[in-house]
């Protein structure tokens, strides 16, 4: 039990890591341990996220900043997880976003249940 | 001996990797069909699709749970959802959607809208006119819960067009009413906005 957590932590942490590595350097490390990127932000960054327990739900909030001058695209989802970090329900749709070049725009979701805990906001981000 | 041994191994092991080449079980013909992720993005036509379906059901779902109106897991119906668009929409679906969520959820409870009460005045009755079952286990006539609250909700679209580009302009708007007293506790709207260029 005590092995399988220690996997599961040295896991997220990885993740956390591989995370961290892609995002641009102004996404904070606690802000990047929640993203899954995949492939290259194209110059978007998270500068701040908000997470609050409102009504016994999960709410979050994450502002993306696309500090490139081109538009960007990004496609996102939040992934909500439980205590033990299993997947809650069937998982959002993904959405489709343009971000303007030097523009910032927030996303925000909601968790589908109370037993949620933790979230992942999965994204990529194109050209 | 040794050298002979060898080959034998090397020739087996060439047959078993032979062997393993792995197929799909699926029975396919000519045409290529393939499942998709039922949750990305679609982006096909303009015109509404799975995508705003989802959109719309998780925006309305999180915005209602994020109120707090459900404590004391209320009872809830669905009303009419009008689309007052120019395409053919099955308004259903997004209000199903919406319902399977919240009953996920465990915030709330549904109770039979007016589209599906007459099964349940049919399974009364059989029940307690058939003559089939025992007493003791029907389900008794008159102790269905009411609705306090009522979901309505309508579908509306602005669609531009010039040679080169179309706009699809979508708006879902959902009201929460309590049912005794008429008043909107709830209300949030959906905008989508879908343009496409030849």
């Amino acid at each position: 039990m005590f092995a399988t957590k220690k996997l599961i932590l040295a896991l997220a942490s990885t993740l956390a890591l591989a995370a961290q590595a892609q995002l641009d350097a102004g996404t904070p490390a606690a802000v990047a341990a929640k993203v899954a990127l995949r492939g290259d932000a194209h110059d978007v960054r998270i500068p701040e996220m908000r997470v609050v327990r409102r009504n016994d739900i999960l709410i979050v909030q994450a502002d993306l900043l696309n500090s490139g001058k081109s538009d960007r695209t990004v496609f996102y989802r939040f992934r909500w997880l439980d205590n033990i970090g299993s997947q809650v329900g069937d998982g959002e749709s993904w959405k489709q976003m343009g971000l303007l070049g030097q523009a910032q725009q927030t996303v925000k979701s909601v968790a589908p249940s109370s037993v949620v805990t933790d979230f992942r906001l999965e994204m990529n981000v194109e050209r | 001996m040794s050298r002979l041994t060898s080959c034998a191994l090397l020739l087996c092991a060439t047959l078993g990797l032979t062997a393993c080449e792995t197929t799909s079980p699926v029975v396919r013909l000519d045409r290529q069909v393939n499942y998709g992720d039922a949750k990305a993005v679609e982006l096909v036509t303009n015109e509404f699709g799975s995508t705003d379906l989802q959109m719309i059901a998780e925006k309305m779902v999180g915005s209602l749970l994020e109120t707090g109106i459900f404590q004391g897991r209320p009872t809830v119906t669905i009303s009419t959802v009008k689309n007052k668009t120019s395409e053919y929409i099955d308004t259903t679906n997004v209000m199903n959607s919406i319902q399977t969520t919240l009953v996920k959820s465990g915030k709330v409870r549904f109770v039979r809208s007016i589209a599906e009460m007459q099964q349940g005045v049919d399974e009364l009755q059989r029940q307690n006119q058939s003559g089939l079952y025992k007493q003791s286990s029907t389900a008794k006539v008159g102790k269905m819960t009411a609705a306090k609250y009522t979901l309505e909700g309508e579908l509306t679209s602005i669609v531009k067009q010039s040679t080169t580009t179309k706009d699809v302009f979508y708006k879902f708007t959902l009201k929460m009413i309590d049912v005794e007293e008429g008043s909107i506790e709830w209300q949030d709207e959906k905008e989508i906005r879908k343009t496409s260029k030849r």
